[in-house]
């Protein structure tokens, strides 16, 4: 991760730090009104157009050669952003990493300020699959904000809106054995809001980064490691990646990583039933240094 | 390859009109690389409610995505989405 995360949080992790996640910051950055904003048309946000460019047609805008460096450009400056966010109708300082179940508990037994934990319906799979599922887990000032708009609240019969700490682990534990993908996100830098569960391709946090090759995310802190002597061929790891990072050997019969497409999710993990993978920390494996 | 242009009639769907989006989902539903959004229609910002927005539309927001699949072209119970090649 960058500079201030290795200084910050624990261990190197910037989301391990309880500091980034209190209200008295959220306060010192004046986000309550700004995120009320941005909440109340976040689906909108890709048609809005900034510096004269909006995500529409991103495609073919980075397939065009001087254009589609400015873009790129354009948009990692803007959700790297460290100033402080001005307009909420953009996504500054909007930057997020992947995290694996046991990062993900430790960030709500440690993190979160009390009673502020909350389920919201997803916005990706609404806005790009008209679907409505429970599953971003929001605290802080997002309780507060998300409470005065109704369409992001949970209907009874699909979640509880307001969740204990119990709760929320015991939910973010059934969405990764789901094959969902745990992410924390700053909204906006330095301040952490949403701890998701992410699909592609309707997840707009990761698909900046897979199709159109700009850095809206970061891989996890982790890599997979494969144990081959344990590894009986069954294939249940190779459904549940989404990055397509694990591939079946034909001649070993068993399966094989390939760590510079694994994002860390560690959602493989958890079907393989005789332990044959576990998670390594990415800055041990050389071949990966940096490749966040 | 040329560019794949999606377009969406929305004197149809969206923006107030005979259908809103959200009753129906049907393209968004359908479409496997998920190239469509849905999301308040912006021209109507100033009038809609800014908390509980009812005036939507659907963007196709990723047509270089697009697999030419024609489902959507199929489904749309409208016959509001042209695609051309
Ligand atoms: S980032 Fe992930 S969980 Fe959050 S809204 Fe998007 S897909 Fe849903
Ligand atoms: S290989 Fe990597 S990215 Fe794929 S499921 Fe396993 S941990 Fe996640
Ligand atoms: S789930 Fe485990 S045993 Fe099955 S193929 Fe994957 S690594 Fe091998
Ligand atoms: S043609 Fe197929 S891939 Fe293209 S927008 Fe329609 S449903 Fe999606
Ligand atoms: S399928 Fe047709 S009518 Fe339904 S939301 Fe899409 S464009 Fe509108």
């Amino acid at each position: 991760m960058c500079d201030h995360c290795l200084k910050h949080g624990t261990a190197g992790k910037w989301y391990l730090n309880a500091k980034f996640y209190s209200d008295e910051l959220a306060e010192e950055l004046d986000l309550k009104e700004f995120l009320l904003e941005q909440y109340k048309t976040f689906e909108a946000m890709q048609v809005r157009k900034f510096g004269g460019f909006s995500a529409v047609g991103m495609g073919y805008k980075r397939q065009m050669p001087i254009i589609g460096r400015i873009v790129k450009h354009t948009a990692e400056k803007m959700l790297h952003s460290k100033k402080p966010s001005r307009n909420p109708f953009k996504a500054e300082g909007h930057i997020g990493q992947v995290v694996p179940l046991d990062d993900a508990i430790a960030i709500l037994e440690t993190c979160i300020p009390e009673n502020s934990l909350i389920m919201k319906y997803c916005m990706c799979r609404y806005m790009h699959k008209g679907e409505k599922e429970a599953c971003c887990i929001n605290f802080g000032i997002m309780s507060e904000i998300i409470d005065k708009l109704p369409r992001f609240i949970p209907e009874p019969e699909d979640s509880k809106f307001r969740l204990t700490k119990e709760e929320a682990i015991e939910k973010f534990t059934e969405f990764n054995k789901k094959g969902y993908i745990g992410t924390i996100w700053y909204g906006a830098y330095p301040y952490i809001n949403n701890l998701c569960a992410c699909q592609t391709p309707m997840c707009a946090g990761f698909r900046p980064r897979t199709e159109f090759g700009i850095k809206s995310i970061f891989k996890a802190e982790y890599v997979v490691e494969n144990n081959p002597n344990n590894c009986q061929g069954c294939k249940r790891c190779i459904t549940m990646c989404q990055f397509g990072a694990i591939e079946f050997d034909d001649k070993t019969k068993r399966a094989v990583i390939d760590q510079s497409k694994c994002y860390g999710c560690g959602n493989c993990l958890l079907v393989c039933r005789f332990e044959a993978l576990n998670l390594v920390t990415r800055k041990e494996i050389p071949a990966l240094a940096g490749d966040y | 390859m040329g560019k794949i242009k999606i377009k969406i009639d929305y004197s149809i769907c969206g923006d107030g009109n005979k259908i809103d989006p959200r009753d129906c989902t049907i393209c968004l539903k359908i479409c496997e690389p998920a190239i469509f959004l849905l999301h308040p229609s912006l021209k109507f910002q100033k009038e809609d409610d800014p908390y509980d927005p009812k005036i939507w539309r659907v963007t196709p927001v990723y047509p270089s995505l697009c697999t030419l699949c024609m489902k959507c072209v199929e489904q749309c119970p409208e016959n509001a989405i042209r695609i051309r090649n």
